[in-house]
């Protein structure tokens, strides 16, 4: 009996460990049909189509409710054209909402088995939660930097010290006197001693002259402009969390004097797919929250585009968009962005500050003649290797000779009145 | 009384100074304006409408401009266009007869090859990575705001061995979610694009560069991806 029982025990010892390997194996293989989908969907499908998002295609998410079956997705992953002849009605209501635009033949590239891993895959992958507004948004509001306050409640607390010693120093000496029985003077009230009127108006001088003299000189300077925008664009979004080189969008700093402002198809370029904003949430200067999403439908109404399955933009429906101008110089000045981004090399920063921290662009340079004279007498140009500046023979001498390390902008004339001013 | 004044103007004085704004929303004021505006037509003013008109059909009215050079202009050492136009939606026929377009420029020298590199960066490495594995910033391996997987230009099936011609007819049309680069670079730097492209391929499947993109074999050595 005990005999028995030792071989049952073993038994189902042996049966529950097959039990619980094949479960193993079973998970393990779905693991890797699922892994192999995904391969599978982003190497041949992911170009066309998204999980939750129409793109040139539809997204993927439900297909296989939308399709009667699998084999019918088999037939026309491999042949869409063949299922489309067969007058499908379904396929074709698709085809005509998608701009007709036929999808690639897969016969060959992809198996039915492929196409199964892949639809396994779709029906395992859950929809990514849309981060909390605001979570990963910066919440530093440029405190700390700005201590004008405190300098101001201090002097205050200075003044009302000095003025209460005073005070104490007066009434003191007018003890001292009676005291002393010297004739008390008259009383004067503080803001009739001459002292103190002569320090005030002196005070109230030398503030209104700096005041007056400083407002003067800002005059014609628009140092910190930072107008409103028709739309939000954040150069720090474009330029900075996603890396846009400044120079896709203002191609022509490269080749002309202006830097220009792109037209709208290089916009539409990434928001014919991007039509949601999804990152950290955006503050305009004054702190107000602004709607990504919503200035994302601004451009969209200037373009004159309506997203939405097998939308095609139209560049001749779209109208320009009315940006205002930051950076002004007198027309009497003339700067040209190619020489100094091609020629010179001067990075984009150099110039316009920390463009890829700034939601909002503001002028960060003065723009004043001192501010581009001095920068020319500092920097160097790149002498050596260089055709255009072979005629300078006696630099390239002294250079040679070691007399000079480096030669300016100002030695080949980079100050002469007439390189800017003509 | 009069003290109490005195120190009741220092104050608000005091507030208004502090409670200034410190955004700066407007340009300001101008000395003498008419020396710091242009009198002439600047890049993107607005035009008197008055006086002027974008409408071709108003030509006889008022001055017709519209920015757009004349029709069939060509530039100082540009290419000549591009035979086939943009098809309609939903029909291949150019983009499919675009594969028998030959590139007409010269092969690339050792400088046009570093700038082509410099260009692809900017304009191409946004979308299909610095590395052309399809995987740039914007697209992120899906992480990106990008949802539509920019092509793998070195391992992609069909782009890998896609002849020039119907590259350039993407690049000037734009094909599925890529737009038009004919406003970013210029017909003969989308024709040299296409070379570098086409022999970075070429090289990182060992297979010998055609001497019609590159003009001698150490013109890409310089290049890192």
């Amino acid at each position: 009996m005990i005999q028995l029982n030792r071989i049952t025990a073993k038994f189902g010892f042996i049966v529950s460990f097959l039990f619980i390997f094949s479960l193993f194996v079973n998970t393990v293989s779905a693991q890797g049909d699922a892994d192999q989908g995904k391969a599978l969907f982003q190497t041949n499908c992911s170009s066309c189509h998204s999980l939750f998002k129409d793109a040139t295609g539809p997204a993927l998410t439900g297909v296989e409710d939308r399709w009667p079956s699998r084999e019918k997705i088999h037939a026309w992953v491999h042949n869409s054209s063949a299922v489309l002849a067969s007058g499908d009605p379904y396929a074709n209501a698709l085809f005509a909402k998608y701009n007709k635009t036929a999808m690639t033949k897969f016969q060959g590239i992809l198996s039915d088995k492929d196409i199964d891993a892949i639809l396994d895959y779709i029906k395992s992958a859950k929809q990514p939660a849309a981060p909390a507004a605001g979570q990963s948004g910066e919440s530093s509001q440029s405190s700390g930097s700005d201590n004008s306050l405190l300098y101001i409640i201090v002097t205050g607390i200075l003044l009302v010290a000095s003025f209460i010693l005073w005070q104490v120093n007066n009434n003191l000496k007018k003890l001292a006197d009676k005291k002393e029985g010297h004739a008390a003077i008259g009383h004067i009230p503080w803001y009739r001693n001459k002292k103190i009127i002569a320090f005030v108006a002196i005070l109230i001088f030398i503030y209104v002259g700096f005041w007056l003299s400083s407002n003067a000189i800002s005059i014609n300077r628009q140092f910190d402009y930072e107008p409103r925008q028709p739309i939000f664009y954040s150069h720090k979004v474009h330029a900075g969390i996603n890396q846009i080189n400044c120079l896709y969008c203002h191609t022509n700093a490269q080749y002309s004097r202006h830097a220009t402002i792109p037209p709208l198809n290089v916009c539409m370029n990434c928001h014919k797919a991007i039509t949601s904003y999804s990152g950290p949430a955006l503050k305009d200067a004054e702190g107000n929250d602004i709607d990504g999403t919503a200035e994302i439908q601004k451009l969209y109404s200037y373009a004159g585009f309506k997203p939405g399955p097998g939308a095609v933009y139209d560049p001749s429906k779209a109208k320009p968009i009315p940006w205002i101008r930051i950076h002004n110089l007198p027309d009497h000045v003339y700067f040209n962005h190619s020489q100094h981004v091609m020629v010179g090399k001067v990075q984009c920063q150099t110039c316009h500050g920390e463009i890829t921290k700034m939601d909002e662009v503001k002028q960060f340079a003065p723009l004043t003649m001192g501010w581009c004279v001095n920068c020319h007498r500092t920097t160097a140009v790149q002498f050596k290797d260089n055709g255009f500046y072979s005629i300078y023979e006696k630099y390239h001498q002294e250079l040679k000779d070691g007399k000079i390390d480096s030669v300016t902008v100002q030695m080949i004339g980079g100050t002469d009145c007439q390189k800017c001013h003509y | 009384m009069k003290t109490l004044s005195v120190i009741a103007t220092i104050f608000v004085t005091g507030i208004v100074l502090v409670s200034c704004d410190h955004v700066r929303r407007s340009p300001g004021h101008l000395y003498m304006p008419d020396m710091f505006i242009s009198r002439a037509y600047e890049t993107y003013d607005q035009r008197d409408s008055a006086q002027f008109t974008t409408d071709i059909s108003k030509a006889g009215e008022k001055i017709f401009y519209n920015n757009m050079p004349v029709a069939g202009t060509i530039a100082r050492d540009e290419d000549l266009p591009f035979p086939l136009s943009q098809d309609k939606p939903g029909d291949t026929t150019n983009y499919i007869a675009s594969k028998l377009i030959e590139n007409p420029e010269a092969p690339l020298t050792a400088a046009e090859a570093t700038e082509m590199h410099r260009l692809y960066l900017i304009n191409c490495g946004i979308c299909h990575g610095a590395k052309m594995d399809g995987n740039g910033p914007l697209y992120n391996g899906g992480n990106g705001p990008f949802s539509s997987a920019p092509k793998n230009l070195l391992g992609d099936p069909i782009v890998s061995v896609m002849p020039e011609g119907q590259m350039f007819y993407s690049i000037q049309y734009g094909k599925n979610m890529m737009g038009s680069y004919a406003s970013q670079l210029s017909r003969k730097q989308r024709w040299q694009l296409v070379h570098y492209i086409k022999a970075i391929q070429n090289k990182t499947k060992k297979l010998p560069v055609s001497p019609a993109d590159v003009a001698d074999s150490t013109v890409l050595d310089n290049i890192k991806l």
